[in-house]
């Protein structure tokens, strides 16, 4: 009886270390169809910027005329990771003002001495009132990209405009790709861990 | 579990670049781009006149900043600073390798890739059997 009872227990041990393997491998897969796709955006914007910078000029499309101002960026990172949970999540929260960014700011502050999960939450219905009202949230995001293609004069060539969309596009298969990062991670630590179980 | 990293819980965090003009322009125009109040960025622009060190200083200061959640870096600018990459364990902020104009993206050399392959290689299963 025990050797059948220790003979289910090592191939359920067996079916979960390949059930990690498995995952690990379908991570990695998924990994690199990822930055095959960031690849293929890249060279896109990378062929606009080219056009832009001949058409308005190099001198016009440059370093030096990057804005190094003081401001905060419209384009944020969050991390949702949470205290019960390993794996960090990271959302991309698209053309913000640097003033919503510094309300929310204020507001985690404020909050902060209070309980964690009660702030998420306040700022998950924040932006659930915020996309009450699309038409305002677009016409702030026509604003912050004016913003961002203002560092190079207020006419610019359609191909700049095209570049910037293409660096959005990759921008979010960036943010897609950190999570799959960090999934790849959590796969590839059970994997060892089962291995050195093994031994 | 006293040596896993400690995971932040920050709400908002920013991301940081070291890659050449091209990109970071491109990513600039996409509205990544951030300047503090002591004028730092958090870009380094890597050309043919930027030194091994200031890559390793921007890399060191950018995944010790509370405030960045992603570090991109291109490709060939990581292989210059390999060791320091590889050895950087930390789930934030993530480091992401991406490729640049004239240097296609490298799957053996990518820092996470590089661990998955070497733990399916030959060498780590001799290894084992020994």
């Amino acid at each position: 009886m025990q050797i059948s009872e220790d003979g289910n227990q090592s191939s359920n041990e067996i079916a979960g270390a390949d059930h990690n393997i498995l995952n690990l491998l379908d991570s990695m897969d998924n990994y690199l169809i990822l930055v095959d796709s960031l690849s293929s955006s890249l060279r896109q914007g990378w062929l606009e910027l080219a056009s832009a910078r001949y058409s308005m000029g190099a001198s016009r499309v440059n370093s030096s005329l990057f804005d190094l101002k003081s401001h905060q960026l419209p384009n944020q990172d969050l991390d949702n990771a949470g205290t019960d949970t390993e794996l960090p999540r990271f959302t991309l929260c698209k053309w913000t003002s640097s003033d919503e960014a510094k309300l929310e700011e204020d507001e985690l502050l404020k909050n902060k001495s209070d309980n964690p999960p009660v702030q998420h939450q306040e700022s998950e219905e924040r932006k659930a009132e915020e996309s009450g009202s699309p038409v305002t949230a677009n016409n702030h995001a026509e604003k912050e990209r004016f913003k961002s293609l203002s560092m190079f004069g207020t006419l610019v060539s359609p191909k700049l405009r095209a570049t910037q969309s293409t660096f959005e596009t990759a921008l979010e298969t960036l943010v897609e790709m950190s999570n799959l990062r960090a999934s790849l991670l959590r796969a590839y630590d059970q994997v060892q861990k089962d291995r050195k179980t093994d031994e | 579990m006293a040596n896993k990293p400690q995971i932040r819980t920050n709400s908002s965090a920013i991301m940081a670049m070291i890659a050449d003009e091209d990109t970071i322009t491109g990513f600039l125009l996409a509205g990544v781009g951030n300047v503090d109040l002591r004028r730092k960025t958090n870009y380094l622009i890597v050309d043919s006149k930027t030194t091994v060190k200031q890559i390793e200083e921007a890399f060191k200061e950018f995944t010790s900043r509370e405030d960045i959640a992603i570090v991109l870096i291109s490709q060939y600018v990581a292989n210059m600073i390999r060791f320091l990459v590889d050895s950087y364990n930390k789930p934030i902020p993530a480091i992401l390798e991406i490729p640049s104009k004239d240097h296609p993206y490298d799957p053996a050399h990518d820092s996470v890739l590089s661990r998955v392959k070497y733990l399916f290689s030959a060498e780590s299963v001799a290894g084992d059997r020994r």
